[in-house]
């Protein structure tokens, strides 16, 4: 055979196979032994980035598939990127429920996919289960249900952590605030508030994402008398705000932040934390070798998938839906998942502290610290902190 | 209030080194580099990844990321001299889009995007008086920029490369004739410039927040300062700088005004255009 007609050959080849995939599909979840599409929306590319929440779920759907999926069905799971861009998330959602025929959304990790694509949801009657719900649509939905704790409760985790179990007063809360969040952060103090009677020493929500230096802010709540920060910032920011407290000679300074900063990279850039840093981690804390994270840290070893709070986000989301997924007798379609997401029963996972269930927040979280000096995070309770407990 | 104020210096102090660089430059090379903070970050990003992974020690590494950040200079500066010797001060400026974004990009790509653990080089309060805190990064930034600016002065009036330099920017065709060679010349201000850029960031960099993105648009504050001096004089961007440094820490300490800080630069470019403007009609401004 010559050149030319190998190459045809092959391309003909590839054009069948192709379109046999196509017809597989196609059918969406009619046939049985058809694939279980389903879908997310993430961030990938952009200034701020959520990978590891959809990588781990993926991961897990593959095992799940390797072990003979459900039933020898398996699952196509779908993860498109919406770069942090309203018009492409919207396309996005539309593209994996309406031409996919995704039965449900899964692991999803974006900086603005639940405010923008929840209507939609509604519309067509399909749940979300992000791993990681980061804006504040993904916590006002009836059809989004995420698996982590969230930057609002998180939020009041960290204040009732400070005021109650470390004994502080003099809390000045800082808000980096993105989008409309101001009211929800809002409710989140006052649900603070009501629970311990304590209020902040003033709320400055006029700190930006992404200064250069944010030595002035440090400054001002450090000549208003302020002894602990809480402050919501994404993990470059958080750097900066230490740096400034550093370069201050501002050394007694008690740090309450949120789980966006539990990771090693901020640990390793952190030389003087103050008083120490503290964060109510919204999953089983990932730096201490244990048990409960094990089957998640070998998954995720094995992919070669960074260990932070967003792998283990997406993983649970991912080992949640496949549970359900098992439990519905019958037709596996948008409907029947819906519904049985909707019925089900509460979860327990180790890894988190509030059993899982469609619709209920997440609303614990494991205190950990940030010393000075030992550039490494560190467990400081034996069990869950539980917002009003 | 004072504390404040003081606490913008350090900000102050390194729009003043970026602001002299970018005078320098639009002087010198008819250019406004949009890249010279990128530069000083890519750099600065180096510098980390040389003690990082190859082990340096910090002073090796830091020196070698101060090349790194020259070099890179010298190369927009070599596309500048070489392809775009004849064009405008407008095109030229243009093309340093190019370099800033791409720099943006690459360090995305070789360092990743997260901000990087820089080992300071100087941290800590230098003094305080009267309650109020000096960091020595503050001394550092607003020495670094009234040194560079008065060397550079010396530099283009007592040397003879100074007075060929003046040249080049004043009559750049009669300077030809006489035979001053104009490419090696003004590859060497880009060179230079870079490397200033790239020590300042490293200074600054541990200090606060670190990420690509965040260093790169100090260039517009750094503009902002070199306005003032309406890109001419470097007295003025130095002054500059640190006006709007200042006034950044102090607008933070005011509620009702706090959140002017994030469009202060813009604010401060605004108002130095309107004012520079101020007796020029409509047809003649234009």
């Amino acid at each position: 055979m010559n050149k030319r007609a190998s190459g045809t050959a092959a391309l003909i080849a590839v054009a069948a196979l192709t379109l046999a995939g196509c017809t597989g599909a196609g059918d969406g979840s009619g046939g049985d032994g058809a694939p279980i599409v389903v879908g997310s929306v993430n961030t990938i590319s952009g200034p701020a980035t959520f990978p590891e929440a959809s990588q781990a779920a993926a991961a897990v759907f593959d095992a799940f598939n390797e072990a003979g999926g459900l039933d020898g069905r398996t699952i196509d799971y779908k993860t498109l990127d919406d770069k942090g861009d309203p018009a492409t998330a919207t396309a996005s959602a539309r593209e994996l429920v309406g031409s996919d025929g995704a039965v449900a959304l899964v692991g999803s990790a974006s900086l603005i996919e639940c405010e923008i694509n929840a209507k939609y949801y509604e519309q067509e009657g399909i749940l979300s289960l992000p791993g990681i719900g980061v804006d504040t649509g993904c916590f006002a939905s009836d059809n989004i249900s995420p698996a982590n704790v969230g930057p609002f409760n998180d939020m009041t985790l960290t204040l009732q952590y400070g005021s109650e179990v470390l004994g502080l007063d003099d809390i000045c809360i800082l808000l980096e605030i993105a989008g409309s969040t101001r009211p929800t952060y809002q409710a989140a103090i006052d649900k603070w508030t009501e629970i311990t009677g304590k209020e902040p020493k003033y709320v400055d929500d006029t700190v930006p994402y992404g200064a250069s230096d944010y030595t002035p802010y440090i400054v001002k709540a450090r000549d208003q008398g302020c002894k602990a920060l809480a402050i919501n910032p994404v993990e470059p920011d958080a750097i900066g705000q230490v740096k400034a407290a550093n370069a201050q000679g501002w050394d007694d300074v008690t740090w309450l932040y949120l789980t966006s900063v539990y990771s090693e990279n901020f640990a390793d850039a952190i030389d003087n934390a103050g008083a120490g840093i503290y964060v109510p981690a919204e999953f089983y804390p990932f730096t201490d070798d244990n048990e409960i994270n094990a089957d998640w840290r070998a998954l995720m070893e094995k992919n070669d998938i960074a260990l932070t709070s967003f792998s283990q986000g997406g993983y649970l989301a991912a080992t949640y839906f496949i549970e359900v997924l098992k439990s519905i007798d019958g037709d596996i379609t948008r409907e029947s998942v819906s519904e049985a997401l909707k019925s089900m029963d509460p979860i327990e996972n180790p890894m988190v502290g509030t059993p899982f269930a469609f619709g209920t927040q997440n609303t614990a979280g494991w205190p950990i610290i940030l010393k000075s000096g030992t550039n490494a995070w560190e467990k400081v309770a034996d069990d869950w902190l539980r917002i009003g407990e | 209030m004072l504390q404040g104020a003081i606490a913008g210096l350090a900000a102050g102090g390194l729009y003043a080194v970026l602001g002299v660089c970018l005078t320098l430059m639009s002087r010198l090379v008819r250019v406004v580099n949009f890249a010279q903070a990128a530069t000083g970050m890519f750099g600065a990003f180096s510098a980390v990844w040389f003690v990082r992974e190859l082990d340096l020690p910090i002073w090796l590494g830091s020196v070698l990321g101060v090349l790194v950040a020259g070099l890179l200079s010298a190369a927009i500066g070599f596309i500048a001299a070489t392809w775009l010797s004849e064009a405008s001060t407008t095109t030229r400026s243009a093309m340093t889009v190019g370099p800033l974004l791409l720099l943006i990009s690459m360090s995305f790509i070789l360092f990743g995007n997260k901000p990087q653990p820089f080992t300071p080089i100087i941290a800590g309060p230098a003094f305080s008086f009267g309650g109020v805190v000096i960091s020595q990064v503050t001394v550092a930034t607003v020495a670094m920029a009234i040194v560079t600016a008065i060397v550079v002065r010396i530099v283009l009036r007592r040397t003879r490369v100074g007075t060929q330099l003046r040249a080049l920017s004043e009559r750049p065709t009669t300077a030809e004739l006489l035979g001053i060679r104009s490419r090696p010349l003004s590859i060497a201000v880009w060179f230079v410039t870079g490397v200033i850029s790239a020590m300042a960031i490293m200074i600054v960099a541990p200090s606060q927040s670190n990420d690509a993105t965040s260093l790169s648009m100090l260039i517009v504050p750094a503009a902002a300062a070199a306005l003032l001096g309406g890109f001419r004089r470097l007295d003025l961007a130095v002054i500059g700088g640190i006006v709007l440094g200042v006034l950044g820490g102090l607008v933070a300490q005011i509620d009702e005004v706090a959140l002017v800080r994030n469009f202060l630069p813009f604010l401060f470019i605004v108002v130095l255009l309107l004012w520079t403007q101020r007796k020029e009609v409509w047809d003649a401004a234009r």
